[in-house]
């Protein structure tokens, strides 16, 4: 299952057996057999017959079997004989209580594999390095633009930028550039290749970030254009044959020789958008600019210098507000490890919470059950083995359950990220957060196993084989001391603690789901599609083109049967694509820097959404004829904000209706201040249309498909009914909550496990003294109190404990905690309640079934039975 | 046979140690060998015993062993002592002369009150 586990188990094996044991006891054989020999020899001088010298000579020499065994004793070997002893012994009885033994492995899986699944994750995401030469000193160059009150970062620089750059600024070498080409025409000899990711980079790429080739060269200052292609492009296009090198791709027209390959790892520096093939050359594009900082440098200084050959080469416009921004991207550049980065660390304190939670409980079942093994121990005990000797024992069993499970767990973790990932909205999950079954995936796994192995397996091994030989005179040799059930509660209230911990994270989580999913957005969702369009890659490049599809498109769709109405929208709903802007009001002075939303909308935007009008009117037909526009909408915000004390309608300065306040961004976006224009008549794309349908929406999607494809064939288009944009954009928070969800629930199954075991113990224990005071005519209640009040009173203090760790935890980790949650603070009363409570009937209801089996006790059988 | 001391281990190691420093190289049997006439047959139970202590004396780097070819032409393990195997032996020997005085005058004394 492992891979590598054989190999290991060979070299173990042989080295043990071959080299020590066999070897050194056939040289001492030898070493015996030449002393005996010399004996004989003695024997001989001093007259004996043959017979009777050997038999003298083995008198002298001592019993050869004797020798043989203290020898090896003295070798050291014994050690390794006693492991082996115990492994076997283990492995009996593991194979003899199967249950047990699948239950432990399987929660140990559990939590060891969760853990290794967000481990993987964050892992590539966070940890990770870019298998480049130096990556810690590799930055980003950006160019924030600050405009109308937010900051856009400008990315790409033209080619005279890069060359001054290299030419000036001592602050940073190595510097190369790239970009992705959107979606590219590409040839290999001749034959068209689909869904090839190819990114444009300078000449100087691959040696400067020091990637080395697996097979050919790269490129160098004397090529003209040569392509290097990915590993694994080459492995499943080129059949990983050397013969790839010297053959012609051509990217958009444009032919290149394949000179050589990338390494396995190396994607490229965009690490959620990996590349199969790199052209590299000189370009006019411009290209992302990625550079290192000169070693002794501070971040700040270079960002300093980089900035002044900027302004001193008047690459920056002297109006523009523009600031230069050096991003470190050791890891790579990621979108995705901005979105997911905090989801996922708050999920990786969840299931550690939910591992601690297993260990304990596998402790305490270890305890149990070695409880019921003291009279074997306690005769080994007589028998005069070593306390060590027990210990060793106990732990090479848990180090065994916990290699089951860890093994079982990388199987788990496999399964657990493409959950993860399936939750998530990504198009195309990016190989690099694929999951990895890499070496540092399997040393964490490993690491994590020995930990758990240590963390549930030494107090059982400490209490278990505390054990006195005097009990074996009595025949309460069976039961366990007090001192392990003392152990054994205290380990449950360790669980209740931790499961409140746990609980309270998954119910702020749920509750922000909730909270998102009863927003209000301020439009229809119910029988709307939205149909997100790409009109470059059908060739429509210009704005009227793009305009005339979208008429086109509209007038079309319109006729389909069942669709209500129809309206288009420059930037799709639900996207966080919105852009914002600002306009000249007549009589309204605002201050500089001053932005809101906008939206450019097509006719019958308002109706078809289902936004309400408030005042005034919406766009009507003739409004779109006529150009440059003037009329405008504003929603309630904008108004109230702009004026609070009459009517901008009635003012006459191109306002000619005021609409409901809407979140056309996404779910989570405020509903500030936004103005509504018309799509002009001559966009520069528009990106979505709109249906309203009369029945479920889905059956207009071929009709829909149809008249896409009519006007033309490689138009693309992605239908989604609004109600799924919507889930789409909570898709994140719904994994969070989901996984938190579910991970409380095991938490709780765990913890009721414990719970339960504890209390049947504790009434176990005193079925003897239960049954006197019964017999004495105690009541019910009486029997289940004084059975019972020490499991509650520990329940009761891991309940306290466990509220104020939340309550500290959420105060420690508000600021992080608080972005990810919607319509609530961490602090929130309500989920902390919530949790203690669940988590208090769980713990009463694990304890009813020993409480009533307490109560039935036959006095007369308690006191006959010991 | 009866009469022979049940020795500590250490007196062993010492015996060997002073053995190997006299009569440089040897093999289990003439390590053996030699321990018994020096010390009149008394010492040792059997020679097999030997080796527990061969093998105690290398683990700490004290002697050393390489294979060689006996006077009756068979292949033998001989053991040689290291310096820090004299050192140990200068050490020991001190030690337990210290101790074998002071063990005679304790006895001696004990007999006469007694």
């Amino acid at each position: 299952m492992i891979p590598g586990a054989g190999w290991l188990r060979t070299v173990w094996a042989r080295s043990v057996a071959a080299l020590s044991r066999e070897r050194l006891d056939r040289e001492f054989d030898e070493e015996l057999t030449t002393h005996l020999e010399l004996l004989v020899d003695e024997g001989r001088r001093q007259g004996l017959s043959p017979a009777d010298a050997r038999r003298a000579a083995m008198h002298r020499l001592g019993r050869l079997d004797v020798l043989r065994e203290t020898h090896r004793e003295q070798r050291g070997l014994q050690m390794v004989d006693q492991l082996m002893q115990d492994l076997k012994y283990s492995l009996r009885m593991l194979w003899k209580t199967p249950v047990f033994t699948a239950v432990v492995a399987l929660s140990l899986a559990l939590g060891i594999g969760a853990n290794t699944a967000l481990f993987s994750l964050v892992d590539d995401l966070l940890l990770r390095s870019l298998p480049v030469r130096d990556p810690a000193h590799l930055v980003q160059v950006r160019q924030v633009v600050l405009a109308m009150g937010f900051r856009k970062p400008a990315e790409a620089f033209a080619p005279h930028a890069f060359d001054t750059m290299r030419a000036q600024n001592t602050a940073l070498s190595d510097i190369v550039g790239f970009a992705r080409l959107d979606r590219p025409a590409v040839l290999v000899e001749g034959e068209p290749e689909s869904g090839r990711d190819v990114e444009q980079v300078s000449m100087n790429y691959f040696r400067d970030l020091g990637v080395a080739p697996v097979i050919g060269r790269m490129p160098d200052a004397s090529d003209a254009a040569v392509g290097v292609v990915s590993y694994g492009w080459w492995q499943a296009r080129f059949g990983g044959r050397p013969d790839v090198l010297g053959r012609v791709v051509t990217v958009n027209g444009q032919a290149s020789e394949i000179v050589g390959v990338a390494p396995a790892g190396f994607h490229g520096l965009a690490i959620d958008t990996p590349a199969d093939l790199w052209i590299a050359g000189r370009t006019s594009m411009g290209l992302q600019m990625v550079a290192r900082t000169t070693p002794g440098l501070t971040l700040v200084q270079a960002t300093t210098a980089t900035d002044t050959v900027f302004r001193e080469l008047a690459l920056i416009p002297p109006t523009f507000k523009v600031e230069t921004e050096l991003l470190p991207v050791a890891g790579g550049i990621s979108q995705l490890r901005a979105q997911y980065a905090r989801p996922l660390l708050a999920l990786t304190v969840l299931v550690a919470l939910v591992l601690l939670i297993t260990c304990t409980n596998v402790g305490n079942l270890l305890m149990v059950r070695n409880a019921s093994r003291r009279r074997e121990l306690t005769v080994r005990v007589a028998l005069g083995a070593g306390r060590s000797r027990l210990v060793s024992q106990y732990l090479v069993e848990s180090a065994l359950l916990a290699v089951l499970g860890g093994a079982a767990a990388l199987a788990v973790a496999q399964w657990g990220v493409s959950i993860l990932l399936s939750m998530l909205p990504l198009t195309a999950v990016p190989e690099s957060l694929a999951f990895n079954m890499d070496g540092r995936v399997l040393g964490f796994a490993a690491l994590l196993s020995l930990l758990s192995a240590l963390l549930f397996g030494l107090a059982p091994a400490w209490r278990g084989t505390r054990v006195d030989v005097t009990v074996l005179r009595s025949s309460a040799g069976s039961t366990a001391p007090a001192r392990a059930v003392r152990t054994g509660r205290f380990l449950v209230g360790c669980q209740v603690g931790l499961s409140v911990l746990l609980l309270v994270g998954a119910g702020l989580f749920l509750q922000t789901l909730r909270n998102l999913t009863h927003v209000n957005v301020g439009f229809n969702p119910d029988n709307l599609v939205q149909v997100s369009i790409d009109t470059r890659g059908a060739g429509y490049r210009d704005g009227e083109a793009a305009g005339a599809v979208s008429r086109l498109l509209l007038e079309r769709v319109a006729a389909i049967p069942g669709v209500r109405s129809v309206t288009a929208i420059r930037n799709p709903v639900m996207r966080h694509s919105l852009s914002r802007g600002m306009m000249r009001v007549p009589g309204l002075t605002l201050p500089p820097g001053e932005s809101w939303e906008t939206a450019d909308v097509g006719p019958a935007f308002f109706e078809t959404m289902g936004i309400p009008l408030l005042r005034g009117r919406t766009f009507a037909a003739s409004d779109f004829a006529v150009e440059p526009r003037r009329a405008f909408i504003v929603n309630e915000a904008w108004a109230r904000r702009y004026f609070p004390n009459d009517d901008p309608v009635a003012r006459g300065i191109g306002i000619i209706g005021i609409v409901a306040d809407v979140r056309l961004a996404g779910v989570r976006s405020e509903t500030a201040p936004m103005t509504f224009m018309m799509i002009p008549k001559q966009p520069d794309r528009v990106s979505a249309i709109e249906v309203r349908t009369t029945g479920h929406p889905s059956t207009v999607f071929a009709a829909i498909r149809d008249e896409v494809r009519r006007i033309h064939p490689r138009l693309l288009v992605d239908l989604r009914m609004m109600r799924e944009e919507i889930a789409r954009d909570l898709a994140t928070e719904r994994m969070v909550a989901g996984t938190s969800a579910f991970f409380g629930l095991l938490a709780l199954l765990l913890v009721s496990i414990g719970i339960f075991g504890v209390a049947s113990y504790a009434v176990a224990q005193r079925t003897t003294e239960l049954g006197i005071r019964m017999a004495l005519g105690a009541g019910r209640w009486a029997v289940i109190r004084e059975s019972l009040s020490d499991t509650l009173r520990v329940l009761g203090v891991g309940l306290a404990a466990g509220t104020l760790g939340a309550i500290a935890a959420v105060r420690f980790a508000s600021r992080f905690i608080s972005d990810l949650l919607f319509g609530l603070g961490p602090a929130d009363a309500a989920s902390i309640a919530a949790a203690v409570l669940i988590m208090a009937v769980v713990a009463i209801a694990a304890c009813i079934v020993p409480a009533r089996h307490a109560t039935r006790i036959d006095p007369l059988r308690a006191i006959r039975c010991d | 046979m009866k009469n022979k001391l049940d020795i500590l281990q250490g007196t062993l190691d010492l015996m060997v140690l002073r053995t190997l420093s006299t009569l440089g190289p040897l093999h289990g049997y003439g390590i053996a060998r030699r321990i018994e006439q020096v010390s009149g047959d008394r010492v040792i139970l059997n020679q097999g015993t030997i080796y527990t202590s061969l093998v105690r004396l290398q683990q700490r780097a004290w002697i050393r062993s390489k294979w060689g070819v006996s006077e009756n032409n068979r292949r033998a393990r001989y053991y040689v002592i290291t310096r820090a195997g004299e050192k140990q032996l200068v050490a020991q020997t001190e030690y337990w002369e210290r101790l074998a005085a002071v063990m005679g005058r304790v006895l001696a004394s004990e007999r006469s009150e007694g």
